[in-house]
């Protein structure tokens, strides 16, 4: 277990986050990771809102805010300048939501990955535009109800598959991408601590569910997140060079089904047979996962 | 050139660049003096001006001084950054090389670009020459950085007339400069010894005071720019920034106003003028913001008229430049004062047009028949 | 705090923000039961002793089993763990095997000569008890804890009852039972052996004692109520193990037929076959409902004692000089009887003849009624008693193997602390009433630490955990530890060796380390990983954690995370 007693929290008690939030636990798991040598960039999102009403921060490490799109351009000034001053033993590193990583702020992180900066870019996905309301993102997944395309009569929701952000930093050809979830904060923990011994760039995705945007009671926050990763629809591993190096088995596998019913912004597909296809789809990919990374248990089966 | 080898100078710390014509080649000969390790500089090449912009506020924060340079439509790319580094209040400095802005995609000079920039909190210099262009930029630095001002600061210089010209500059031993610029020692930084938190959100109980302290920094930097430009003076011996210049304007009847390289030719038109028997004198505003509102009313309100020469407007009203000269001089009965949009897209402003132009003035006063709205020069009527 | 002119924040401010007014239900620790506590008839704290053990604490948790049972060694032995039976580990993979480390605590505690001090000494009232027997030493050694002046009666010539007379080597070595009772000679217990008290003291007694505590047992043996059993050569069971104690020189003859099913019948069947027989048992119903403990009857099979099951015997005729023939018919099980077990139903024309040399008879026991007081009530099951061991006369308790109820060990040493505890409010003067606030769970096992350090209701709660209230995401699963045992085969048949060899240290910390603390916390951390507040305050590795309500927004993560069950949300009063 890791042991801090005595050590102080580097994220603070007394921000603003909603009752339940994925993300705040998250942070606080990634703050022991990265310790008190480091500067966080944080883009415009969830995150950045409950952190930072004027003179009330809990981040006890140097924290920036620039705007929405450049979270990833920033910290690149920020990782160059400290190797002007000669400081690269501090970290830098972004901790963004999904919709400044995969949409606004894309570019920026393209140019950040292909000029090769020692940053940690670390998104926590929440699925959706979720500090102004649960709006879709390409970051959605498949059938998902959001206020911009929610579900009615004549359509299922999002429409689009989730855009594969992990392929795309891999497509740069950096060193480290890794997926994580919050519900496994020691696989979250390890695979920062992996990132920051990194010379180059690294992508982390974790996967936070969030009980307000989702929908579903916020002592579940968890609990969700288990499923979906023992569901085989969110595969948890780490590629190194281009080589898949680790993945996470499955601990108790779960049909998609188990882990969808528990959030109402799914729950249009459970209105009588009205979902059957969309869930089969859904069924496909997460075997499609389990196929693909190998995430089956042995010893289960 | 010249901007290249004032930046080299001043050393700063991380350089972005982004290829936009015609600021590209300043960035360039920066890139080759990093390369061959003339310049100790971390340059980086960015995939847009808004991650430009991004980089070197970045820098900043984390303490660094640091230099980009941009034009026309990636000036506005950056207008974001621009904005959001004068309410964290980070130092930066730009080289903005004055180019037309899409549509219709000109890569010929005007200000557009730059006035556009002009709420967002960011000082900004029109410089007439080269040699005024090296100048400004090391001391840009110095007040961009000084703790009572603390805002991004913008040297603007009119493309192609300005970037591609070859004219004589002087340079500055690096001895001299480093006496005039020592290295950046910010109040605050990114800095894990010392925790703080860039970037918060304000609500209304506070929001306007913190606008407001950038408002009060602007007019403080009138007095500090003039400060900082008398020691250049007195380190380097080249003259200093001015707020404004005034060329002949004693006991001048009309006084015209401009801003950048268009100032030289005015200068010419003044002095032909002159030897015409034709009171007239030419104010060259060299710092627009913040605008030298004391300064312009102490030079014209002795005058009948004031001609603004405009290179931009201001889209549904007047030339930029005409309204704030009109609200520095709103109190006063006299003079009159004249709007003249002038030189769009890098059409030239003649002397013979600075001629026309203090003519359409003065038979303006004299029929008292005083022209309201901007005038727009040179117009081929049969393309309308 | 002047607003700097860069709207910079110092990092750490947002705890001068005090997040836990937007609380609506509070997380709160509550000690719930596990159905392990509940299930012991002796109350034992089990997740307490498992948490010490598996911390090598073992001086701590032999304190905290003798607390509730002075026996561990004995149990540890004999015991039929229905705390394993109840384990909800059973429901993940297998039980903890508690009843082994129990063993292996009390050994620890004979071997290092551990004490546990008497609670005071300052009472001046006597009680009497009359037997040594399980059900006797533990009222003896709770009321002594307690601060009476005790003395124990036994018409034995040694101490101990059942634990000596009717339970053989190879379970439970005379010198571990010897050791297990001097320990109460050590806090002040008098046991006067060979003396035999009857209807005269029963009537006298409450002159010199304040109370008394009849713990007879029951050792007649049963009648089968079939032709022949009264031959010579058809003996009790129970009977014949005592002999086997008392070192007399048997002679069995290779073919001995058993009647029964539960502990006795096993016990004599194994020591058949060690004094070299042949034996056979007979049982009337299926093994899954012979009564024995079921490791119990696999060492049987093991060690070669053949089983017939579905089989009564019907009548048995003498045949030659020695020998007997034993009719008997094969049953089929048919509907519940009252006790809710399947009634045996013979099968017509199933009748089967055995020959055997002797016959022992293992069907149960029924009190002795000689001594009795007229007056006490009593059925055929035993001495009537209400629900706090009293008889229909003030001041004469009873319990145990004398009044109905299960008949095992451990529900003995329940029976006499029930008994203690009664004895206490008896003689304190006090409604029987508060007794109540001593029980754990639903089966009737009272908590002695509960009377000596009262828990306040506000920290408890008396439901008992049940596997789905916990969360098993952060277990693995892990196979239960095996009881070693003698190898050599010869050697174990051949000799009254004790045939469980017990775990080793090493073997203990790992099993203690699968209990999964029910109720209690089990130091998983997960509160503490899962706040996404920073609210749960680590102390340091051993305490438990703390909630600092001042930012506590009660998500109710900790609540839902936690494994063992001990968060609850409460309503935040306003």
């Amino acid at each position: 277990m890791i042991s801090d007693t005595g050590e102080q929290e580097l994220f603070a008690s007394g921000h603003r986050a909603c009752p339940g939030c994925g993300e705040a636990i998250a942070t606080r798991w990634i703050l022991k990771a990265t310790g008190r040598n480091v500067i966080i960039v944080s883009p415009t999102g969830c995150l950045e809102t409950f952190t930072s009403p004027y003179m009330f921060s809990p981040w006890r490490v140097p924290w920036l805010h620039p705007l929405f799109e450049n979270g990833a351009a920033v910290a690149s000034g920020i990782e160059a300048a400290l190797r002007h001053k000669g400081r690269e033993d501090i970290k830098v590193i972004v901790i963004g939501g999904d919709g400044a990583t995969f949409d606004i702020g894309l570019g920026g992180l393209s140019g950040m990955f292909e000029r090769g900066h020692s940053i940690v870019y670390i998104c926590y996905d929440n699925e959706a535009y979720m500090n102004t309301g649960n709006q879709r993102c390409s970051s959605t997944p498949l059938f998902a109800s959001t206020t911009t395309e929610p579900a009615t009569r004549f359509s299922p929701g999002k429409s689009r598959p989730k855009k594969d952000m992990p392929s795309i930093a891999l497509a740069h050809g950096i060193d480290y991408v890794a997926t994580t979830s919050v519900s496994f904060p020691k696989d979250l923990f390890n695979k920062v601590k992996r990132a920051l011994s990194i010379k180059g760039p690294s992508y982390i995705q974790v996967h936070t569910p969030c009980t307000g945007g989702w929908n579903f009671p916020p002592e579940k926050t968890i609990e969700v997140g288990r499923l979906a990763v023992d569901s085989g629809l969110v595969p948890l591993f780490e590629i190194e060079k281009g080589n898949l190096v680790s993945v996470m088995k499955i601990k108790k596998k779960v049909p998609v089904m188990d882990y969808l019913k528990v959030q109402k912004r799914f729950s249009h597909l459970f209105i009588e047979d009205l979902g059957k296809e969309e869930l089969a789809i859904i069924q496909a990919i997460a075997d499609q996962n389990i196929e693909r990374y190998g995430l089956s248990n042995q010893e289960e089966n | 050139m010249a901007v290249a080898l004032a930046v080299k100078s001043c050393k700063p710390g991380v350089i972005s660049s982004y290829p936009i014509s015609p600021q590209t080649h300043i960035v360039e000969y920066l890139a080759k003096m990093v390369a061959s390790g003339e310049l100790k500089s971390e340059y980086v090449l960015a995939d847009s001006e808004f991650s430009a912009a991004s980089i070197i506020y970045g820098a900043s924060a984390a303490g660094v001084r640091s230099y980009t340079a941009s034009s026309s439509q990636g000036l506005l790319l950056m207008t974001e950054v621009i904005y959001n580094a004068a309410g964290t209040r980070l130092p930066m400095v730009f080289t903005g090389v004055n180019r037309a802005i899409s549509a219709p995609i000109s890569i010929q000079v005007d200000h557009q670009d730059t006035f556009s920039l002009r709420d967002s909190g960011l000082i900004q210099f029109y410089v007439e020459n080269a040699q005024e262009a090296y100048d400004a930029h090391i001391q840009g630095f110095r007040i961009a950085e000084d703790p009572e001002i603390l805002l991004p600061t913008m040297v603007c210089m009119d493309g192609w007339v300005l970037t591609h010209g070859y004219e004589p500059v002087e340079l500055i031993d690096q001895e001299v400069i480093d006496a005039f610029l020592s290295p950046y020692t910010p109040i605050h930084y990114l800095d894990p010894e010392n925790p703080l938190t860039f970037g918060s959100y304000a609500e209304d109980d506070i929001l306007m005071e913190l606008k407001y302290m950038i408002q009060a920094a602007m007019d403080q930097a009138k007095k500090k720019i003039i400060e900082i430009a008398s020691d250049f003076h007195r380190i380097t011996g080249h003259s200093g920034l001015r707020l404004i210049e005034a060329y002949r304007t004693e006991g001048a009847e009309v006084i015209l106003m401009g801003m950048g390289s268009m100032a030289g030719t005015v200068k010419e038109a003044v002095d032909r003028m002159r030897n015409d028997g034709i009171a007239v004198g030419l104010i060259k505003v060299c710092c627009y913001r913040p605008f030298p509102s004391e300064a312009i009313l102490q030079a014209c309100k002795e005058t009948q008229a004031v001609a603004v020469l405009d290179r931009g407007f201001s889209m549904g009203s007047e030339g930029p430049l005409s309204l704030d000269v009109k609200a520095a001089l709103s109190n006063l009965k006299t003079p009159y004062i004249f709007s003249f949009i002038a030189g769009l897209a890098g059409r030239e402003v003649t002397i013979k047009t600075i001629q026309e132009i203090t003519l359409t003035v003065r038979k303006a006063i004299d029929s008292g028949q005083i022209l309201r709205g901007s005038q727009w020069v040179d117009l081929n009527r049969s393309l309308l | 705090m002047k607003t700097t002119i860069d709207a910079t924040v110092i990092g750490g401010t947002s705890i001068h923000y005090k997040t836990g007014n937007w609380r609506e239900f509070r997380p709160v620790f509550i000690s719930r039961i596990a159905p392990c506590r509940e299930a012991c008839p002796a109350g034992i704290d089990i997740q307490g002793f498992l948490w010490e053990a598996r911390y090598q604490r073992f001086d701590q948790a032999w304190k905290i089993i003798m607390e509730e049972n002075p026996f561990p060694s004995i149990c540890g032995r004999v015991c039929g763990h229905p705390c394993e039976n109840a384990c909800n580990r059973k429901e993940f993979d297998e039980p903890v095997s508690i009843h082994a480390i129990e063993r292996f605590i009390g050994d620890y505690g004979l071997i290092n000569r551990l004490n546990l001090p008497v609670y005071r000494t300052d009472l001046n009232k006597r009680v009497a008890i009359i037997g040594s027997g399980p059900t006797g030493l533990s009222c003896a050694y709770h009321l002594r804890r307690l601060g009476y002046e005790v003395k124990v009666f036994e018409r034995s010539t040694k101490a101990g009852g059942m634990l000596r007379w009717g339970i053989p080597e190879y379970r439970l070595p005379e010198t571990i039972l010897e050791q297990e009772i001097e320990k109460l000679g050590n806090i002040g217990i008098e046991i006067e052996t060979s003396v035999s008290l009857g209807k005269e003291f029963l009537s006298q007694g409450l002159k010199e004692f304040e109370a008394i505590f009849m713990a007879l047992g029951s050792q007649r043996n049963r009648k089968m109520g079939i032709s022949g059993e009264d031959l010579l050569g058809v003996q009790s069971g129970l009977y014949f193990l005592r002999q086997v104690k008392e070192k007399r020189n048997l002679h069995l003859g290779e073919k001995v037929t058993v009647v029964g099913g539960g502990n006795t019948a096993i016990d004599v069947a194994r020591t058949a076959l060690r004094l070299g027989s042949k034996p056979i048992i007979l049982y009337r119903r299926t093994q899954e409902e012979m009564p024995a403990v079921v490791e119990e009857i696999e060492e049987a099979i093991k060690e070669g004692v053949r089983i017939e099951f579905l089989t009564s015997p019907v009548s048995i005729l003498k045949k030659n000089e020695k020998g007997f023939r034993l009719e008997c018919v094969k049953n089929c099980l048919g509907e519940p009887g009252p006790d809710g077990r399947r009634r045996p139903v013979p099968v017509e024309g199933s009748n089967f003849f055995i020959e055997t040399d002797i016959v022992l008879t293992a069907i149960g026991e029924t009190i002795e009624t000689d001594h009795l007081l007229q007056s006490l009530d009593r059925t055929d099951s035993g001495i009537v008693v209400d629900e706090w061991k009293s008889t229909n006369t003030l001041g004469i308790f009873a319990g145990g193997d004398v009044t109905d109820g299960p008949r095992t060990v451990s529900h003995a040493i329940g029976s006499g602390k029930r008994a203690a505890l009664a004895i206490d409010a008896y003689l304190r003067e006090l409604d029987y009433d508060h007794l109540r606030s001593f029980l754990l769970g639903k089966k009737g096992s009272l908590s002695m630490a509960q009377r000596l350090n009262p828990i306040p209701q506000n920290h408890r709660n008396d439901q008992v955990v049940s596997f789905e209230d916990l969360n098993d995401y952060c277990f693995d699963h892990k196979p239960m530890k095996k009881m070693p045992q003698i190898s050599n085969f010869t050697r174990r048949m051949n000799s009254f060796d004790e045939v469980n060899l017990g775990f080793s240290e090493r073997m203990v910390l790992e099993e203690a380390e699968r209990c999964f603390r029910c109720g209690m916390c089990s130091f998983c951390e997960n509160c503490y990983i899962f706040c996404p507040d920073s609210a749960v305050i680590k102390k340091d590795e051993q305490k438990l954690v703390e909630i600092d309500y001042e930012f506590c927004k009660g998500c109710g993560i900790c609540a839902h995370e936690c494994s063992s069950h001990f968060i609850e949300m409460t309503k935040e009063k306003k």
